[in-house]
């Protein structure tokens, strides 16, 4: 059965066909999602609320690509519960215990791993976002465009900021890829 | 278009170390995800108002309604003409701001403790154990103001706050001692009852301001 098909019988009302739809793209959505949020319990959240969303709205899909679809409701669901539990974080840090966060950027490793993390979340949200996008879960610029709703051209510019900040974050490291 | 900053080794490098190193997705756990969904789903059709009880709701509204132009007109005593549409307007206002203040505060509160329940069940460890306590102190006391109004007329509603009522309850009692283990238990319990998933149900779509403080 293609998946039009299917979608008919989710629309119908066809439980059976919800699961189908469900396990041909879950592994991708939960993926994007893990690597957006780096938190399984969160990346679980995102993934269910997505699902949730997009069965609820499925009345509204109309013509496109059902993956691209569904993957625009994924980034959306991330990056807006991102932005919130990060402004939840940061007000009960402002609130309490600035002192913390001071103790925990002191004990930062130097290694490639801490490094690396370090330099990819201070990279603005766009920017990140498309970088692991593209470089990381190999989605194509237009699926990003589309998905991100921003032009193909914006998409490309984005990961080759991204690129250019995270080469002088990483500089120290230079031996490694001139290897 | 190739750009000054451009170098296929780095860009390679830097894909393999992220892809390795970098947020590494585990393996999807569908079952545990899709008995969420499922029940999350199951929950929102029962919360949803059925038709019967739109006209039930509508039906009170026009009572509401009656009982304040009534109380309008009694005040209006001595005064020889009232205009009708004049009063009837400025109860039907008093009515919907009443309503989309609740409506306002109730998904204010829903929203905060949302965000603070998925803080919880992210951060687990890194936060202190004396703020999280204080912090959920402060939604049991929305938790249970909410459970003495209306909104808990609706048993679907009035379980998810009750659901909320002892999970915050839970957490305000933390021992800063010894809490590694009750904060596991706290969240076996969360997932197992799926606490966020019917939040996150019952929650209307669209932003929401996050702070709640007096609003309730």
């Amino acid at each position: 059965m293609d998946e039009s098909q299917l979608i008919a019988r989710v629309r119908a009302g066809d439980s059976a066909a919800e699961r189908a739809l469900y396990d041909a793209h879950v592994d991708r959505v939960y993926r994007l999602a893990f690597r957006l949020a780096g938190d399984d319990a969160l990346a679980q959240d995102f993934t269910q609320e997505t699902f949730i969303r997009a069965f609820d709205r499925l009345g509204s899909f109309r013509d496109a690509a059902f993956s691209t679809w569904l993957h625009t409701i994924t980034t959306t669901v991330v990056l807006n519960g991102l932005r919130k539990v990060k402004r939840f974080r940061q007000r009960e840090a402002d609130i309490d215990d600035a002192h913390d966060i001071g103790v925990a950027q002191r004990h930062a490793e130097p290694d490639l791993k801490a490094r690396l993390k370090q330099a990819i979340d201070a990279l603005p949200e766009g920017y990140r976002t498309v970088f692991l996008m593209h470089d990381v879960e190999g989605y194509t610029h237009e699926e990003i465009g589309v998905v991100l709703g921003v032009e193909t051209g914006t998409s490309k510019a984005q990961l080759s900021r991204a690129r250019a900040k995270l080469r002088v974050a990483l500089a120290d490291f230079a031996g490694e890829w001139v290897q | 278009m190739t750009q000054e900053h451009e170098d296929p080794k780095f860009d390679q490098w830097l894909k393999d170390a992220t892809a390795k190193s970098y947020h590494s997705p585990l393996p999807t756990p569908r079952e545990e995800m899709w008995k969420r969904i499922e029940a999350a789903r199951q929950n929102k059709r029962v919360i949803e108002l059925r038709p019967w009880l739109r006209w039930a709701l509508a039906a009170a509204a026009v009572l509401v309604l009656g009982i304040g132009i009534g109380r309008w007109s009694a005040n209006q005593g001595s005064v020889p003409t009232a205009p009708t549409a004049s009063g009837n307007r400025v109860a039907n206002e008093i009515d919907s701001l009443a309503n989309v203040a609740y409506q306002v505060a109730a998904t204010q509160y829903l929203s905060r403790t949302e965000a603070f329940l998925t803080s919880f069940r992210a951060d687990n460890r890194s936060v202190n154990t004396a703020r999280l306590a204080r912090q959920a102190r402060n939604l049991l006391t929305t938790t249970q103001l909410m459970l003495d109004s209306p909104a808990a007329d609706n048993p679907r509603l009035r379980s998810l706050l009750e659901d909320l009522e002892l999970v915050l309850m839970q957490i305000s009692l933390l021992n800063p001692v010894q809490d590694g283990h009750d904060r596991d238990l706290i969240t076996q319990g969360m997932n197992q009852s799926n606490v966020l998933p019917k939040l996150r149900s019952a929650i209307p779509a669209g932003p929401v301001q996050v702070r709640t403080e007096g609003a309730l």
